[in-house]
């Protein structure tokens, strides 16, 4: 087997695992990890675009909960404050976080490394700051619930959240857009300058790319795609609340990434459901247990620098290269 | 011939803090010659490069690329108006393959900003990638990373990426600095060769190679310029014989 074709075997078993889930799911486990799988794909997002600010283009963001949190607020402020149906509501948060993004990001990528760490954690932190004081609108760290609108109505006929079926799909289809998205872009010529960036950012301006249009580009695509985490998130939970704005939350994320590998497409789907699956299973019995979550950082860092999804490739190289020796009558 | 001079260097500054590491030069370059740079260590040589390239904006005076102003422009836009240039310290992408290195060189003439187009489908810069990887002599190791290349073909990539974006002007910063004898000359025709069609200013140590290759010599000592003129002119000028080669008649 050649290593292409096991990676499109694993993608493959991926996707017939998450189409089926919510059947599969309860004939082994409880039912309600049909909703942490959910959850898992919607923060697999944030990931994401950790994974693609760092992973790809070289900047490390830890304020990526900023735009998660106000796809959630446009969600749900959309909803519960001007009385927007679904898909205006969705639209408004997305499109709130997006742009945040190009705002903060035309300042932020004017720097890079800790510089660059630092003064994204400055944005979140402000903005987190003033959704938590700012009850009125956003409900401080109360939150702020909300009826949630049907996604279509004709009639009598809805297609609705309420349905978990239909909640689940809602969330799976959006997400696999999104990833489709993202690998698209980084099999285009601009997603080979974000790489270019990463490499070497001088040498990429002497070459005539525009560093600093490209890193723009990257942080606002990445803002979109918190963003629509975020306003998937709202819809999930039917609340929005300012303590997914925490600093905390961008730094769980940069967690996921790395762990599942940064600069591989589906690394942060890995690395978050790992890290959720730990913290469902072991939060409740052993209050401490951040503590593994450290060790199991500290691992990787020293022993898989490019994550699971980097041990994965290794594992896909290995496996290929000795069934083509073994194919090889010698 | 055009009239336009190539480069106009007009009474150039570069301070950081206290020190002027160019001190007021003036220059004015032609197409058609190949000009080298030489001096002594700290003459300003590679922060000249610095200034002209973008790089580094000068504290005071004007550049001018083909007659236009081009002292205050940004690096990437300079190296659209086509200059390209070499650093001292071998300078690629390392992660990249030596085909991406150069696949990515030759794009940025034709703009990276196409999100939904596919990399794998542009034809123009695919084929000058492939006959840049040809034409270099590295076709056998196009799937190598750059980081796994030897310091030669490290070098000779970095020139192929200079070559990648059509340049009218190669700046060359030390091309065969730390190069064995065999590299050394086989960097040299490599550099004649190209001459025959894109300007170059070279900076180079090596006096050999140098005296070799160079119409027009450019001596610079402490940010200024001292002496300028041909191979003869200038192993014969007595301040150059002080400045750079030092007061010793040994040789």
């Amino acid at each position: 087997m050649s290593a292409a074709s096991i990676n499109r075997f694993g993608t493959g078993a991926f996707v017939l695992f998450t189409l089926t889930a919510p059947w599969l799911l309860p004939l082994f486990v409880d039912a309600f990890w049909v909703d942490i799988y959910s959850e898992i794909l919607i923060w697999s997002l944030l990931a994401a675009s950790v994974n693609l600010l760092y992973g790809y283009v070289g900047l490390l963001s830890f304020g990526q909960a900023l735009y998660f949190g106000l796809g959630m607020y446009g969600v749900a402020v959309g909803v519960a404050k001007f009385g927007l149906g679904f898909w205006p509501a969705f639209g408004f948060g997305i499109f709130l976080a997006t742009a945040m993004a190009v705002v903060t990001g035309a300042l932020a990528v004017r720097l890079t490394w800790h510089y660059f760490a630092i003064i994204t954690v400055v944005f979140s932190l402000i903005f987190y700051f003033m959704a938590l004081s700012w009850k009125p609108v956003t409900g401080g760290d109360d939150g702020m619930p909300f009826t949630i609108p049907p996604v279509f109505s004709m009639g009598d006929f809805e297609v609705t959240f309420k349905d978990p079926t239909t909640q689940y799909f809602f969330i799976v289809i959006t997400i696999g857009i999104c990833y489709w998205l993202l690998n698209r872009i980084l099999q285009s010529p601009l997603g080979r300058a974000f790489v270019t960036v990463r490499e070497n950012d001088l040498r990429a301006t002497l070459i005539g790319l525009n560093v600093y249009a490209i890193r723009l580009a990257a942080f606002v695509i990445a803002g979109f795609l918190a963003g629509v985490a975020g306003a998937l998130f709202a819809f999930f939970g039917r609340y929005a609340s300012s303590i997914y704005m925490f600093y905390h939350v961008s730094g769980e994320a940069v967690v996921w990434a790395i762990i599942g590998g940064i600069g591989t497409l589906f690394g942060p789907v890995i690395g978050t459901g790992l890290l959720i699956i730990l913290r469902e299973e072991l939060s409740s019995v052993w209050q401490h247990y951040q503590i593994l979550v450290g060790v199991i950082i500290i691992l990787t860092v020293i022993f898989a620098p490019k994550g699971l999804g980097g041990l994965w490739a290794r594992a896909v190289d290995y496996i290929a290269s000795r069934s083509s020796n073994g194919g090889d009558a010698k | 011939m055009t009239a336009t001079p190539l480069l106009e260097i007009d009474n150039v500054t570069k301070s950081f803090g206290g020190l002027n590491a160019i001190d007021g030069a003036s220059l004015s370059m032609a197409s058609g010659t190949l000009h080298a740079i030489i001096g002594p260590n700290g003459a300003g040589k590679t922060t000249l490069f610095n200034v002209i390239s973008g790089t580094l904006i000068p504290t005071s005076g004007h550049i001018k690329f083909l007659g236009q102003d081009i002292t205050n422009e940004p690096v990437h836009r300079i190296s659209h108006l086509g200059m390209a240039r070499t650093l001292q310290i071998k300078s690629v992408f390392p992660e990249l393959t030596v085909y991406e290195n150069l696949w990515i060189a030759a794009q940025s003439r034709d703009g990276v900003f196409k999100p939904f187009a596919r990399a794998k489908e542009m034809r123009p810069a695919n084929e000058k990638a492939d006959a840049l990887c040809e034409e270099l002599g590295l076709t056998g190791l196009a799937n190598h990373k750059a980081a796994n290349l030897s310091y030669g073909d490290v070098a000779l990539l970095e020139i192929g990426l200079a070559l990648a974006t059509d340049p009218k002007l190669l700046l060359l910063d030390e091309p065969v600095c730390g190069m064995g004898p065999a590299e050394t000359e086989q960097t040299v025709a490599k550099i004649k060769k190209l001459a025959k069609h894109i300007d170059i200013i070279i900076i180079e140590h090596d006096m050999e190679v140098i005296f070799d290759i160079a119409d027009d010599i450019i001596v610079m000592a402490q940010g200024r310029v001292l002496a300028r003129g041909t191979s003869e002119e200038i192993s014969n000028n007595a301040d150059v014989r002080v400045a750079y080669l030092g007061d010793d008649h040994d040789d």
